[in-house]
């Protein structure tokens, strides 16, 4: 279906079953997907002590560094007990997986980002590491933890939401004194 | 369609897995790197993001993003309690830890908690500034996001300046514990 407002040209398409349906959910599927994923990690595949660490966005990365640094520099950095041999590749995978998914896509391309200010976005990633690894897990592990039945973790999931709203409040704030 | 796609999924990751555990052996490297192209394809399609979950609803009650997150406590539970009954295992997994810090320190909980609540606040609070959890940003990395990159670079000089910098401070609380 083609509708025309002035110079703008709009092609409708009529949605597949498959759009209507998965799309909306895909999202949560993806979330299932690594809770099970780092059950079948850690259950099947051995990927532990400690528990609950077949998916991380931030020890992972931590490990994979630590280890590249001991073995090249022979320096002594905490590496989790899995990974002492063979370090973890998760990063390396998640940035393959959305290349790849966004290549199939012709979604690939170099952009400037959300964040617009380049050292901010630099600042912002060395801030959220270095406390992140105070606790030492990203929020998926979070809440496989919390899922798990571990308390520390439920505790841990609340001040992330705490610390989420209130961003919120100060971006909100921010923008009224604009 | 959703229901049969996610019963599906879930009957054939946990039959993958099994045989995989059961006649190939793999290596901790290959399982993470097959997980991670896994998620990271998922995650660019699906914009995945835990952070960005919760923002969205609490600015604008938008609950799509939020879904993902309470997707993996309940992939979680199936996930923990399938592969329990499967093995036959009791003990998988659940006990509590405290991950990085319990390989190399010996800090009390009660000192560990203020320091970890501390950091989860610090990790939500610049989040939402970054536009996404560290997950999503490997993802816009890998999309060509230059934020995204400059991100993971930061991340790096974070990580080492943790090692270096942070890391003794902690090991003094091993002498209070």
């Amino acid at each position: 279906m083609q509708i025309k407002l002035g110079k703008l040209n709009f092609a409708l398409k009529k949605p597949s079953l498959r759009s209507l349906r998965l799309a909306p959910n895909l999202a949560l599927l993806t979330g299932i997907a690594m809770g099970v994923l780092a059950a079948i990690a850690q259950g099947f595949l051995n990927v532990q002590p400690p528990v609950g660490v077949g998916v991380c966005g931030v020890s992972h990365p931590t490990d994979l560094l630590n280890w590249i640094s001991n073995t090249l520099f022979g320096s002594d950095f905490t590496v989790h007990g899995v990974f002492l041999a063979i370090p973890a590749l998760t990063p390396i995978g998640f940035i393959l997986g959305s290349t790849l998914a966004a290549l199939k896509n012709k979604e690939l391309k170099f952009r400037r980002g959300p964040v617009r200010d380049n050292i901010f976005a630099f600042i912002l990633g060395f801030l959220v590491f270095c406390f992140a690894l105070l606790w030492g897990s990203c929020p998926i592990r979070t809440a496989v933890l919390s899922s798990y039945g571990m308390v520390f973790a439920m505790i841990v999931m609340v001040a992330i939401v705490i610390g989420v709203i209130a961003s919120c409040e100060y971006i909100k704030w921010k923008v009224r004194r604009m | 369609m959703f229901l049969i796609a996610l019963a599906i999924f879930l009957v054939a990751s946990l039959l993958i897995g099994w045989l995989i555990a059961t006649f190939i052996p793999v290596n901790v490297g290959i399982t993470t790197l097959v997980v991670g192209i896994i998620l990271g394809y998922m995650g660019q399609r699906s914009r995945f993001c835990t952070i960005s979950g919760i923002r969205d609803f609490y600015l604008v009650r938008d609950a799509y993003r939020l879904k993902g997150l309470i997707g993996i406590i309940i992939g979680g539970i199936i996930g923990f309690n399938a592969v329990n009954w499967i093995s036959g295992a009791s003990d998988l997994p659940g006990l509590p830890d405290f991950s990085m810090i319990h390989e190399g320190l010996y800090v009390e909980p009660m000192i560990l908690l203020p320091l970890a609540t501390i950091g989860a606040l610090g990790m939500g609070f610049f989040s939402v500034m970054s536009e996404g959890c560290p997950f999503r940003q490997h993802v816009m990395a890998g999309e060509g996001h230059l934020s995204g990159i400059l991100y993971l670079v930061g991340a790096l000089f974070g990580i080492m300046f943790f090692n270096i910098v942070i890391t003794p401070y902690l090991q003094l609380l091993t002498l209070i514990g």
